[in-house]
């Protein structure tokens, strides 16, 4: 009879409207790799955030061994004999591979003021040694060593204290084929310790491989747990996905002919370390969905085609005024607008008002002998911000008090100002709630008919399938596979062609 | 806010010095002080929106009094305009080592600080140097007074009616959202660094008229007087939205009030430091926007 | 054998090797253009003595320019420490100039790192107007002082500070101190860590407040023992206003981007024992060439710049203001 080491009762997590994490109560097996997977947002980040206390639970407990588990913080969950190893995370330079491991729990070698560093040295050393790591020193200054390595110093750091569950997070994505050998030549290693692993990737044959178990999670609720030795990959698949298109919002046609003139055309572009030679055009009234999962380059591919990403090469030209498009300004004057996933730094200015945030992008067009008119501002930002019915006190009100969904009106009231032409919208939904979702779905609709061009980049497949023309798949840095728009179009057919 | 402080201040002091501030000929004495330190503000108040700091106005005051002074033995207004020139090197040097190399202007205007002292005090080695005796002509209120008008003008018509203010405070409150938003955050911040030098070269040209002749130290310390008085004039330490042009007036008045007051007040010069050090600690204490910055360092 | 040359260049060997070849580089440009004038042992001793005072310094610094602050007001402390080292002397001996300038430095320390942490203002900013206040106290400072020529050591039974071997075993405790904190106890670590990413060290647990206040109480303890070298050195100390004190910061912070430029080589004492004392060279040396001593600033400022420009810089589309 396996012993169950830690549970979870009826989870919730709430954010704002979003409801992440829905009633979920699963079991953990003492000595066992449980496998958790699902979609982009189907909250298995977010559950085992809530376990590790970097973020708060809304409803529910999770019990380990057979106490309630009430952390704050990771430090706190750590104390508490759960870790996790998470991509934001990471190592700090400047610190020894010794210092990095025990960072903010050096008690354990302190007499007094004197920190023993040689038995502390001593004490990593054996543990990388033990991982199999031997080429890694624990008395050099970590910047001395690979990304990979420092990726594995910490997996390594989340694992030396004796937890009793470790949680690793979609590191495989950042490790090459040896780093990953040697991952899970570590999650085998806990496994014989008796630890408890939760393995969280997008690779299902990895996944297949290395785990006991697999639950698997969609839009935020367990969907089934299953033994890894039953099932297969489409099995998987299936699980994942596994229900109806739900287009209430979404378009209604499934006509995805598009006009020939061609309005945009990328090609051979490349950033290194992101993506590489990427060529594609954008026609006249298309809505162009680029998917995949989050690190497979479509974001900064966005970024590179507004002329934002440095380093970047090949071009992104505009055949029917027969220019180029190299900078910022250059994509703004000629009408290509964009918004950017990460939203508070990157789209918008959170520290000024609402007026000067749709303003900002049009100053050379308002400006008469570059001489600006302030009532004439005034009335622009109002008329834009009505035209987007932002919920505000008055367009002098700051940004960083706006919800993540009225910042986004403001940031598309800013580019329909502009009026532009070609609209690259990277994850125009993320975070928002229903209603504004459906205002910008209708917004995305409206633009298509006046015979505005979208590349929509999202990493939810429902919305790619929903309003795009067609969708283009990118898969570690390159295009993986193009659908056109169709009704008989599945989930799984995008997400065959992610992972 | 900082209007109310200014008429608070020059109350206080009224009744401290039983109202000797407000006779004509120390108004005169505290204008005389105005001038420079209100046009040098000018191009700092552009650097701290943009979120910058400027700790080298005082050596390119020196060094441009000395490009004037030389050059204004054959001509005044070349003299001028050599000035202006060089100060714009100075500025574009700057801005080429903040912007290009990515490191903190605090730390790339105190090394240049010392960079152009150094040459400033190398060039007055064998003594001051001197300006055209000529200059001594232009030594009145009215032309200071007007010259220093003009030079705040352009800058109010040139931040308010322009999109370099909108520019300026968009990348002060958040550059990389700014760079998205059409803006050229590094362009921009070079120019602002040129300009800012350009316009100290300018006020050489009143220092000179009011000092003579040039010696090593011309000019030093400016860079920490526009500091405490922009501070003192409201201006946000972290640059960004709330920057208002009004900073640099009563900025710059208030100062010249209280250096003008304290002697009045405190014989001592040790208490007047003292007292000026403690009302910046104060003002600052009170008008700093944390919520704009993250992480303070 | 690859491996083996770059396992070298990443070792503290490495680090030794440039350090010492940039010192050796300096030393022979300028013996080769002034024979007589430089670079002889004794004169070799004489700047070894004048870089071990902003060496200690220096070691100080590193404390907070390591966690990303920054310290306007340690030419003030100098002189507002060494001052009260001056005074107490008078009555206590060497007690009282020891205990005044440690003890004064320290109280210093406690006192910005109190403003800076509960103000909230950035610590530029803040030991600024601290700098002003703190060079105004020292004016009071000297006027207290009964003796005929105020803040002078005039009795030479107490200038033993002032040479060999007293002011290099404070100086080489200062840098053993300074060593040690950094290896062997949590600080060196915990600075590290607040410098490399703040938020990440909060999430570890770390009270990050509470450790910049600490740095700045070592900045100062630190700038407290070279008020002691500083005022033997010079058989007293003069107080100046108008914050031309700040003149005294920047020597101190050039050794202290030489130890964090050399960090990564696991060496950052010393790098910047060595790097004083490669400026200390390199000013020096432009003496011997009969080098106006008004062009000092100037170098002052090109070191620097060129220090920071090798060391310093930040990522291209890093944000920094």
């Amino acid at each position: 009879m396996k012993e169950v080491v830690l549970r979870s009762e009826k989870v919730n997590k709430h954010f704002g409207i979003t409801h992440a994490v829905k009633d979920v109560s699963l079991e953990f097996y003492r000595g066992e790799v449980h496998g958790l997977i699902g979609e982009n947002g189907s909250g298995k980040s977010t559950y085992c955030s809530m376990l590790s206390g970097i973020h708060s639970i809304s409803s529910g407990r999770f019990i380990l061994e057979g106490k309630e588990l009430n952390v704050k913080s990771l430090v706190d969950a750590n104390m508490n004999g759960i870790s996790i190893v998470v991509q934001e995370m990471g190592t700090l330079s400047g610190l020894t591979v010794a210092e990095n491991i025990f960072l903010g729990r050096e008690h354990k070698f302190m007499r007094g003021f004197f920190k023993d560093t040689a038995q502390m040295n001593r004490e990593t050393q054996q543990l990388l040694d033990s991982y199999g790591l031997n080429r890694i020193s624990a008395s050099r200054v970590i910047d001395n060593y690979s990304f990979e390595d420092r990726k594995l110093i910490e997996i390594v750091k989340a694992t030396y204290f004796e937890p009793l569950v470790v949680t690793i997070d979609e590191t495989t994505t950042a490790l090459s084929q040896k780093g990953r050998e040697e991952l899970f030549k570590i999650i085998e290693h806990l496994k014989e310790t008796n630890k408890t692993v939760i393995f969280i990737s997008h690779d299902l044959s990895e996944v297949l491989a290395h785990t006991d178990r697999i639950s698997v999670l969609r839009d935020g609720e367990l969907v089934k747990t299953v033994n890894s030795d039953e099932v297969d990959a489409d099995e998987l698949k299936r699980l994942m996905v596994g229900r109806e298109l739900d287009n209430r919002y979404y378009r209604t046609d499934y006509d995805g002919t598009v006009s020939d003139e061609v309005v945009l055309s990328v090609s051979n572009l490349s950033v290194p370390g992101e993506f590489e030679d990427i060529s594609f055009d954008l026609h006249r009234g298309e809505i162009l969905g680029i998917g995949g999962l989050s690190e497979c380059g479509m974001h900064e591919l966005g970024k590179a085609i507004f002329g934002g990403s440095y380093d970047r090469s090949g071009s992104v030209s505009l055949p029917q005024k027969g220019l180029e498009i190299t900078s910022i300004p250059e994509a703004i004057k000629h009408g290509i607008a964009y918004t950017s996933k990460d939203r508070d730094n990157e789209s918008i200015v959170l520290a000024i008002n609402i007026a000067d945030n749709i303003t900002l992008p049009s100053l050379d067009v308002l400006a008469k002998k570059r001489v600006l008119n302030k009532k004439e501002l005034h009335e622009f930002a109002q008329s834009h911000a009505d035209r987007m019915s932002v919920r505000m006190t008055g367009i002098k009100q700051y940004v960083f008090d706006l919800s993540g969904g009225n910042k986004q009106k403001v940031v598309l009231a800013r580019w329909l100002g502009r009026d532009s032409d070609i609209f690259v919208l990277d994850s125009p939904t993320r975070g928002i709630d229903v209603k504004v979702k459906a205002d910008i779905y209708a917004l995305m609709g409206e633009l298509k008919e006046r015979g505005k061009s979208i590349i929509m980049i999202s990493e939810e497949i429902l919305e790619l399938i929903g309003m795009s023309d067609r969708i283009l798949i990118m898969k570690n840095g390159t295009f993986n596979g193009t659908f056109a728009r169709s009704a008989v179009l599945t989930e799984e057919d995008l997400i065959a062609k992610m992972v | 806010m900082p209007v109310i402080g200014f008429v608070g201040l020059v109350f206080v002091f009224s009744i401290l010095t039983n109202g000797r501030i407000l006779n004509p000929r120390n108004i005169n004495l505290m204008l005389s002080q105005v001038y420079v330190l209100m046009i040098a503000s000018l191009g700092v108040f552009m650097i701290m929106t943009v979120g910058g700091l400027d700790f080298s106005q005082g050596s390119i005051l020196g060094l441009t009094s000395i490009v004037f002074a030389r050059v204004s033995q054959h001509s005044i207004i070349l003299g001028i305009i050599a000035a202006m020139i060089a100060g714009a090197l100075m500025g574009a040097f700057n801005g080429f080592f903040h912007v290009k190399f990515r490191i903190a202007s605090f730390i790339v205007t105190i090394c240049t600080m010392y960079l152009f002292r150094g040459l400033c005090e190398y060039l007055t080695t064998h003594g001051p140097i001197s300006a055209s005796l000529r200059v001594i002509s232009f030594d009145e209120t009215w032309l200071k007074v007007l010259l220093t008008t003009i030079v705040i003008t352009i800058g109010f018509l040139a931040i308010h009616f322009t999109r370099l203010g909108y520019d300026l405070r968009a990348i002060g409150a958040g550059e990389i959202a700014a760079r998205f938003s059409g803006c050229r955050p590094e362009l921009t911040t070079f120019l602002v660094y040129t300009v800012a030098g350009m316009i100290t070269g300018f006020a050489s040209f009143i220092n000179v008229i009011r000092v003579g002749s040039i010696t090593g130290t011309a000019g030093s310390q400016l860079e920490t007087q526009i500091l405490i008085a922009l501070v003192l004039g409201g201006m946000p330490i972290g640059g960004g939205a709330k920057a208002r042009f009004s900073n640099i007036i009563f900025g710059a008045l208030t100062y010249s009030v209280l250096e003008r007051s304290l002697p009045m007040v405190f014989p001592v010069s040790a208490t007047q430091q003292l007292v000026k050090g403690i009302v910046f600690l104060i003002v600052v204490a009170l008008t700093i926007d944390r919520k704009s910055l993250r992480v303070i360092k | 054998m690859n491996e083996t040359i770059s396992k070298f260049k990443r070792s503290k060997y490495f680090g030794y090797a440039l350090l010492f070849g940039l010192a050796l580089f300096f030393w022979a440009f300028f013996k080769i253009l002034s024979p007589h004038n430089f670079g002889t042992s004794k004169l070799m001793a004489n700047y070894l003595q004048t870089s071990i005072q902003y060496a200690v310094g220096g070691c100080g610094f590193y404390f907070i320019v390591v966690m990303g602050l920054f310290d306007m007001s340690i030419g003030a402390n100098i002189v507002l420490s060494s001052l009260v080292g001056v005074l107490l002397s008078r009555q206590f001996g060497y007690y009282g100039l020891i205990l005044g300038c440690l003890l004064c430095g320290t109280l210093i320390g406690s006192f910005n790192g109190f403003l800076y942490t509960r103000l909230r203002i950035p610590s530029m900013i803040v030991t600024v107007g601290l700098m002003l206040v703190l060079e105004s106290v020292a004016a009071y400072v000297v006027k207290l002082d009964p003796a005929g020529f105020p803040g002078k050591l005039t009795d030479p039974n107490i200038l033993a500070f002032n040479h060999a071997p007293w002011n290099y075993i404070v100086a080489v405790s200062a840098f053993l101190l300074m060593g040690f904190i950094l290896r062997f106890t949590k600080l060196g670590t915990y600075f590290n860590a607040i410098g490399s990413n703040e938020f990440v060290a909060k999430s570890m647990g770390i009270n990050v407040e509470k450790y910049k206040f600490i740095g700045f109480v070592l900045l100062h303890f630190f700038v407290g023992i070279m008020a002691l070298l500083t005022v033997s050195y010079g058989r007293g100390m003069l107080a100046v206003t108008g914050m031309e004190s700040m003149g005294r910061n920047f020597k101190p912070l050039m050794g202290t981007f030489f130890g964090v430029a050399f960090k990564k080589y696991g060496m950052p004492v010393s790098a910047i024992v060595i790097g004083e004392f490669i400026i200390t060279l390199i000013f020096n040396g432009l003496v011997a060439l009969n080098v106006p001593t008004t062009i000092n600033d100037f170098v002052t400022g090109a070191v620097l710049l060129i220090i920071v420009t090798l060391t310093n810089r930040g990522a291209r589309g890093s944000v920094v203001k």
